[in-house]
């Protein structure tokens, strides 16, 4: 019988991760490991990153792989097992990479590591940093001109710095509008809960908040089934197109073309063109951006649309900053 | 709406999937068996419901498939724990995690790896009144002939095989109702909140559904009111978070876990579990 338990427990251990493939040897073929944080059927960041791993695979013919770690211990040895095979480019998909990445880099000097989201260079682990708030600075505009209650709200996952720097963006966007707009703000300390954030946003809805804003991942789902419930309360997308969630109640959506930044750094790694240095990304590459969704399209007056179009374009020509430094 | 009806609502919601999967695990500890793997049984009901709501387009058969989803779970837990004597701890984690693992993997096979985002058709306060109508029915069955039995394996399997009670069967069919309810609270969450699966989404729900049983002192009442105790805690929570009150959110996240930890150190004292609860019969 204990035989049997010990099968058991390796069998589902074995079930509940997936292990980096490839067998180890040679470092002939260029290969490209991603580590996200979350379930890669997230909708939102996760999904963006294994698009862009897709990416790298279809347009540069190279090996890739992917593993889910959740917890920094899991992060950093999920980092070393790649590195320990040779990988020579290591996606860490996630501010919270940044320090396990570090600590390790100096014993494989010959593997790449992209923080993406992460905050400085050190030796060889290099960050893509997303300016994510001028996208939902865009949301928050519309957000802003949007409202008839007067009340915004923005529900995090957990909070992290460039959640946090999405929020401001959210808000700063939506004081341009309505310089007396009164914002919300929930944590759910989890990226997974998804009746949780249905749970927080119908909170929200109840004293009065008409546009939400998430970046929860797979619990901000939860967000845009209270706007499914709820006549006149309308979501703005997070990190990745999310109209289909509930197509008449996403205005729109602050994207980040994960794939597009992706490409890049791999294209110049695989070539040798790599330095590491802070590669950043906004709304003038494209990478980051407002989608809007065209069946709600009639819903902005105007004036919101001139807005809208003068401050993305200030943004991307640097004459406007969503987050003053 | 009124805002104490709001909130009311908002907290009997919150409770119904954890007031499902916490009767259930009762209903199982009071046999004897400790089973800890309800997290499992509820995440195997949100997928097994939303794959029967989504073939189906019914919600109720939804419901249906969830709690089989549940049941499913526990007849592997009854097979090793209670049939194979294997450690009950230790087969309730290894379940709970295989299934995290299991539930992600089937999700992603159906329905794509970037297949979130079902639009599952909802019935909202059904799973309640199943919730309410289920208290009813477990506080008189305890009373019956079948539940005095079943109190009796529990707190001494030796004497109740003694007298001629089948004690594994009736183990086994305790551990059969808790993953049944517990399936039902997951397909709650899919079918009555969220109206998709997302992975991992019961979120420990099922641990809290056995902290529960023991707050709600093995009785059905008991573990309703701390259901919708905890529920009314989480639903605070929120209300605290969304009216902007100026301190540490942190602070709101803790709530409802502190308040539990506190109920437990106050009252837990004088609450006696199941005699031969986690004990295999020798």
């Amino acid at each position: 019988m204990r035989i049997t338990l010990l099968l058991l427990l390796v069998t589902l251990v074995a079930c509940g991760r997936a292990r980096p493939a490839g067998d180890g040897a040679g470092g002939e073929t260029f290969r490209v490991g991603l580590i996200t944080p979350g379930s890669v059927a997230d909708a939102a960041w996760n999904e963006g990153a294994y698009r862009g791993l897709m990416a790298i695979r279809d347009s540069l013919g190279v090996e890739v792989s992917h593993v889910e770690a959740r917890t920094p211990g899991e992060q950093e040895e999920a980092l070393r097992a790649y590195a320990a095979q040779r990988y020579q480019l290591v996606f860490g998909h996630g501010f919270e990479f940044q320090q396990p990445a570090e600590r390790i880099s100096a014993e494989w000097p010959n593997t790449v590591f992209i923080v993406t989201s992460g905050e400085r260079v050190q030796g060889n682990v290099a960050p893509l940093v997303f300016r994510i708030e001028e996208g939902t600075y865009l949301a928050g505009l519309v957000a802003g001109g949007l409202s008839k209650t007067g009340k915004i709200g923005f529900v995090g996952g957990i909070e992290l710095p460039p959640i946090r720097r999405g929020y401001e963006g959210w808000v700063n966007g939506a004081r341009r509008m309505n310089p007396g707009i009164e914002t919300r703000l929930t944590y759910l300390n989890t990226f997974d809960d998804a009746a949780a954030g249905r749970e927080a946003a119908l909170a929200m809805i109840r004293v009065g908040v008409d546009m939400l804003h998430h970046n929860a991942d797979a619990a901000g789902v939860g967000l845009f089934q209270a706007a499914k419930e709820q006549p006149g309360v309308f979501v703005f997308g997070a990190n990745a197109d999310q109209s289909r969630l509930a197509p008449d109640r996403v205005v729109g959506s602050a994207i980040i073309d994960l794939p597009r930044a992706f490409l890049t750094v791999a294209r110049e790694v695989k070539d040798g063109r790599f330095s590491p240095k802070v590669e950043s990304f906004g709304l003038a590459g494209g990478v980051i951006r407002y989608l809007a969704n065209p069946s709600l399209d009639s819903l902005l007056p105007g004036t919101v649309r001139t807005a809208l179009a003068a401050a993305a374009d200030s943004i991307a020509a640097g004459t406007l900053l969503p987050v003053p430094r | 709406m009124d805002p104490t009806v709001d909130f009311l609502a908002a907290a009997i919601r919150i409770a119904t999937p954890l007031l499902l999967a916490a009767l259930g695990e009762m209903l199982t500890e009071r046999s004897g068996v400790l089973n800890l793997s309800v997290e499992g049984a509820m995440l195997a009901g949100c997928l097994a419901s939303a794959l029967g709501a989504h073939w189906s387009g019914s919600p109720y058969f939804g419901l249906a498939t969830g709690a089989l989803g549940g049941l499913a779970v526990a007849t592997v837990f009854s097979l090793v724990a209670i049939r194979g004597r294997v450690d009950q701890v230790i087969v309730g984690t290894a379940l709970t995690l295989g299934t995290i693992g299991v539930t992600g993997l089937w999700y992603r096979w159906a329905f794509g790896a970037e297949g979130l985002g079902l639009t599952l058709p909802t019935v909202v306060w059904t799973p309640t009144v199943i919730a309410g109508a289920l208290v009813v029915t477990v506080s008189v069955l305890l009373r019956s002939t079948i539940g005095l039995r079943l109190r009796a394996v529990g707190e001494s399997a030796v004497a109740a095989r003694a007298i001629g009670i089948g004690v594994e069967r009736y183990r086994a069919a305790a551990t059969a109702v808790g993953g049944l309810l517990a399936g039902l609270g997951g397909a709650t969450l899919v079918l009555g909140q969220v109206g998709t699966f997302a992975e991992r989404m019961t979120a420990g729900r099922g641990f809290i559904a056995i902290a529960i049983v023991v707050l709600g002192r093995w009785h059905p009442i008991g573990v309703m009111l701390a259901a919708v105790g905890f529920g009314a805690l989480t639903a605070l929570q929120f209300a605290f978070q969304a009216v902007g009150i100026a301190l540490p959110y942190q602070l709101f996240l803790m709530l409802p876990y502190l308040v539990a930890l506190a109920a437990l150190a106050g009252f837990g004292w004088r609450a006696r579990a199941p005699a031969d609860l986690g004990r295999s019969l020798s």
